[in-house]
């Protein structure tokens, strides 16, 4: 078994974290770009199919 | 006004030692703001790149977004080995230190609930791929076929793919059920984009899993791996991971943005 240290992590499998995890602050207190919806949107920009990344977990 | 901005990684407990000679995001040294028993780790960033306006635009540049999310990423790593640590959302951006020093006051108990809940456990992600090719029914392809012979065979071909997606879907749930045996919890994630990720076969489990040991994990994936090896499936394994998947809700919910 690798750690992810040891890898060369996969763009995707960040993605897959970064913008769908991690803890969501207030906006209030945040700057307003910071806001999920917005990361969201701008990646929708690069992803033509990017309904999966919005959206829950599909049924199988 | 300042010209800079400060971008948070995550938040430790106030006992946790973190590196001192951690880089961050766009080369700024990141450094804690301690209250209320939490640090949350920071490193300055420029308006210029990261105030509201030119974070809008960067953030459709594909480049620019991976190299931050990299070096987000690589913080938190950096952290994950010295502490438990809760992972800020990419792009939480703050005016001062006081606006940081607010946000650990405010969510306080939802942070420091997952500092505990998170100790002495990791993320892993679970991904399950089936060769295309795998084996599968197939309707008989016949020459000079009539009207009826033709609806036949697409019935059957229909029923076949129907079939192969129902046994994808089956082996997807062994998979997911038997890694939860093991862990203590468990996130279903959507397949990725093959655009971005350029995966062979069909991801038909994305998965991640909070667990506590991770060799117990490693032998429940080998195993899995050989059960299933038979009917095409690849089982990727990845971590351990800053807890992404693990910590949404906790504040999310008790604080919507």
């Amino acid at each position: 078994m690798t750690t992810i240290a040891e890898q060369d992590v996969a763009l995707i499998d960040l993605v897959d974290r970064l913008l769908g995890g991690g803890v969501v602050i207030a906006g209030d207190i945040t700057l307003a770009v910071a806001d999920v919806d917005l990361v969201r949107v701008s990646l929708r920009a690069l992803i033509s199919s990017v309904a999966s990344l919005e959206e829950g977990p599909p049924p199988l | 006004m300042s010209d800079e901005l400060l971008w948070a990684y995550g938040v430790v407990a106030a006992g946790a030692a973190p590196p001192a000679d951690l880089v961050g995001v766009a080369g700024g040294v990141v450094a804690p703001v301690a209250t209320a028993g939490l640090q949350a780790l920071v490193s300055s960033v420029p308006q210029a790149q990261f105030a509201a306006e030119p974070l809008r635009g960067h953030l459709n540049d594909l480049p620019w977004l991976e190299r931050v999310a990299r070096e987000h990423e690589a913080v938190l790593e950096r952290l994950l080995a010295e502490a438990t640590v809760v992972p800020l959302r990419l792009c939480t951006i703050f005016e001062d230190t006081g606006g940081v020093e607010l946000m650990l006051e405010r969510e306080h108990d939802a942070l420091a609930e997952a500092l505990g809940r998170l100790e002495g456990r990791q993320e892993w992600g679970v991904k399950v791929l089936l060769d295309r090719d795998r084996p599968a029914p197939a309707g008989e392809a016949a020459h000079d076929e009539g009207g009826l012979a033709y609806l036949a065979r697409r019935r059957s071909q229909l029923a076949a793919r129907e079939e192969a997606r129902g046994l994808a879907g089956q082996l997807a749930d062994q998979v997911d059920g038997a890694l939860r045996v093991v862990a203590i919890d468990a996130v279903r994630l959507p397949a990725q984009n093959r655009e971005l990720s350029r995966h062979e076969g069909d991801m038909v489990l994305n998965a991640a899993y909070l667990i506590g040991d991770p060799a117990e994990l490693g032998a429940c994936v080998d195993a899995l791996q050989e059960r299933y090896a038979a009917q095409g499936a690849r089982i990727d394994l990845t971590g351990p991971w800053p807890p992404y998947n693990f910590v949404t809700s906790a504040a999310a919910e008790q604080q919507p943005a």
